[in-house]
């Protein structure tokens, strides 16, 4: 009986025993004697950033195996801005990464951590002017999409229409799509953020690149919607596309609306940079273009808009693991052609350039040459796009669905004055 | 010293009782009562869900409520999709319920059938459906050379019907599980008496078969009632409230205006109207069914 309890409490000393020894091992420090940190990533993503993350952690183990990674990944469109409305009541993670507009959103709110310019230097300067409040950087800017009217180059060329310049000019290419029964646009507006997304694009031409600060004016009860000529013609842009697209585009996915478009079904799209991972993938041959969509005044800009944008918190408790996660994302060169190959972006960082063949760079560069590039961030500071912009789409679909009148449908966005600025 | 026997034991039955409701009152307590007192401390406020302010605003957010004119048409689908569920799953199940239980052959493998949709999340079922109007129906309408409008989700007109449709696909297996064992606690004696009085099937159907499934049509009324007046996550991956407004019910348009929409106070205000409706509706409906039970 002595024998056995003596062995019992042998037994249990050897297991406390590794137990402890694997604590120490597993918790205190890496093999190079630095402490093991994991930090923690609320990652906004869109469709076309699915998939990075695991490109981070390679990147990460390697130079860095001290820190792990802990991701979350959600949808930036539906999920980002409640999950971040969580964490604020229960803590932040310590890195997010959502868009450029994001920041305008949450630094007032002092939650968020300045970037230091050591990893800022390492970008362009042109990503830093949105996310900087009050002299102080709070995201960084990682790649860049672009959007506009995206075009099927061979079918243009097969029908000698030039890129057009002005609506004259627009409305002649889809008279001759109408006779040639081609599709003028291609759309999907099932998806009520894809009209969000161009009407955005419309007010960018039409109302910011004139007036800045619409905006600011529309909350000051200087301007509003159902008075500005060019915020209407900007919501009347979205009936232009609907008369002219096909008769099933509420019931069309992306992914459906994108194949038809290469197989010739369609002419242009009105969209961004995520379709050509979409149109590569449907056929890698695709060739096609880019260009502004022309507005009233014939002096349309291209779209850019800074897309993965990294934040960090005030309150974290591991800064420098933070930046070394920083360090990686702005030093490792391979890595950045790595995600931008994949997620079919532009680059934000000095001296980085994607690999991948996008048939409409030419485009962007003549765009670029001319001084032809306007950053939505701008727009979306000035109306934002939750509660505001994404509510604003919803009544232009019932609008074009014949369930609400024009007047209506701009009385109703309007109505949402309150709600248009995160401040 | 019987009688404080008795009391010594009750005492002891009751703190045990006690014991035994505590873990439950708990999360109960914590998982629902808290939430619901908060929501209707947040809703006299305009709190955004991200500042610590929290402004108290009184009633302005209920008065509000009925001059929002997305609100009402939010409650004016829910309405129209809860009345036509309600009739629809009912009616439905209780139907296939007399058919499975009329010994029709291989009535176990068509229980299993309508049962099985039930088990799949309502999110694969939106997303199951709108490929169904979306690609497989259209591409059966090639096949045959038909032309029948399948695009349900993508009209104004129509969207009700698809999302009908997909919910009574779901659920009427469901419900219909509950009726065949309503109608399997029915003695057959009524039935035999009944036949013997002269009646036939069409008046012992109404005469014995739905008064003794009275309990089993309360539990489903109410159940399909207060289950559609909640529809959201069906929505969320089919339809997305759209086209436009079109299909928005309540819960979706209150998850957009406190969560997207950053209006968390004024998101609450609509949170505890559903709430109010929610209990009258179920309490009108079980105080005038159980009526019915009792007469029965």
């Amino acid at each position: 009986m002595k024998k056995k309890r003596v062995l019992s409490l042998l037994l249990a000393t050897v297991m406390i025993a590794s137990l402890a020894a694997g604590c120490g091992s597993g918790g205190g420090g890496s093999e190079n004697g630095e402490e093991q940190v994991t930090l923690t990533i609320l990652a906004g993503q869109s469709t076309t950033d699915a998939g990075i993350e695991d490109m981070i952690d390679e990147a990460m183990a390697e130079k860095y195996p001290e820190v792990t990674l802990e991701w979350e990944c959600v949808d930036w469109g539906n999920d980002f801005q409640p999950k971040m409305q969580q964490y604020m009541q229960s803590g932040l993670p310590d890195i997010m990464i959502g868009k450029a507009q994001d920041v305008a959103t949450y630094a007032p709110q002092g939650i968020l951590g300045e970037i230091d310019g050591q990893y800022l230097d390492r970008g362009l300067d042109a990503a830093r002017e949105n996310v900087t409040i009050d002299g102080k950087t709070y995201g960084l800017v990682y790649n860049a999409m672009y959007q506009g009217v995206y075009y099927n180059r061979t079918m243009f060329e097969e029908n000698g229409w030039e890129v057009p310049e002005t609506q004259e000019d627009l409305q002649a290419i889809i008279d001759d799509c109408k006779e040639k029964g081609i599709v003028p646009f291609a759309s999907h507006m099932i998806d009520t953020w894809a009209i969000g997304n161009v009407t955005m694009q419309f007010m960018m031409n039409d109302v910011f690149n004139k007036d800045p600060e619409w905006g600011d004016k529309f909350r000051a009860g200087e301007t509003s919607f159902s008075d500005s000529k060019e915020a209407q013609t900007a919501y009347q842009y979205n009936k232009l596309i609907y008369d002219n697209t096909y008769p099933d585009t509420f019931s069309l996915e992306e992914t459906a609306c994108d194949a038809k478009m290469v197989q010739g079904e369609a002419a242009m799209k009105v969209s961004g940079s995520w379709s050509i991972q979409s149109f590569l993938d449907i056929d890698e041959n695709f060739d096609f273009g880019i260009f502004p969509f022309p507005n009233q005044t014939g002096d349309s800009k291209l779209i850019f808009e800074p897309n993965i944008t990294i934040m960090t918190s005030a309150e974290t408790e591991h800064q420098d693991a933070v930046n070394k996660f920083l360090d990686v994302l702005t030093s490792d060169k391979d890595l950045a052609v790595e995600i931008l190959d994949y997620t079919k972006t532009a680059s934000m960082l000095k001296d980085v350039t994607p690999t991948f063949d996008n048939p409409s760079q030419s485009d962007i560069d003549k765009y670029a040459a001319e001084g032809r590039i306007v950053d939505v961030t701008l727009g979306n500071n000035q109306l934002i796009w939750g509660g505001f912009q994404e509510e604003n789409a919803k009544d232009i679909a019932a609008w074009l669905q014949g369930d609400e009148t024009f007047e209506q449908c701009l009385e109703a966005s309007d109505g949402r004055v309150d709600a248009s600025s995160a401040q | 010293m019987k009688g404080n026997k008795i009391s010594a034991l009750e005492k002891k039955m009751s703190r045990q009782y006690f014991i035994l409701v505590l873990p439950g009152f708990i999360i109960f307590t914590i998982g629902l009562i808290l939430p619901l007192i908060l929501a209707i401390r947040y809703s006299f406020t305009t709190w955004d869900g991200m500042s610590p302010e929290k402004p108290f605003v009184g009633f302005q957010n209920y008065i509000d409520l009925w001059k929002d004119s997305d609100f009402r048409n939010a409650w004016w689908f829910t309405i129209r999709f809860t009345i036509w569920n309600t009739i629809i799953q009912n009616i439905g199940a209780l139907l296939l319920a007399v058919i499975l239980d009329a010994g029709i052959r291989a009535k176990k493998i068509y229980r299993a059938v309508f049962f099985i949709p039930c088990l799949i999340s309502a999110l694969v079922v939106g997303f199951v459906w709108m490929k169904m109007f979306s690609n497989v129906l259209p591409a059966l309408n090639d096949l045959l050379g038909t032309e029948f409008n399948f695009l349900l989700f993508g009209q104004k007109e129509t969207v009700l019907a698809g999302l009908l449709i997909a919910n009574n696909w779901q659920w009427i297996g469901y419900w219909m599980l509950i009726y065949l064992a309503g109608l399997q606690s029915v003695p057959g004696d009524l039935y035999e008496a009944a036949k013997v009085d002269g009646a036939g099937a069409i008046k012992r159907f109404f005469k014995i078969t739905i008064p003794m499934l009275a309990p089993a049509i309360t539990i489903c009324v109410v159940g399909i009632t207060t289950g559609s007046l909640k529809v959201y996550d069906l929505l969320v991956s089919s339809t997305r409230g759209g086209p436009g407004r079109a299909s928005t019910s309540v819960i979706y348009q209150t998850y957009t205006t406190a969560i997207n929409g950053r209006q968390y106070g004024y998101g609450s205000a609509m949170s505890v109207t559903l709430v109010v409706v929610l209990l009258l509706v179920a309490l009108i409906q079980v105080k005038g069914l159980k009526k019915k039970e009792v007469q029965a």
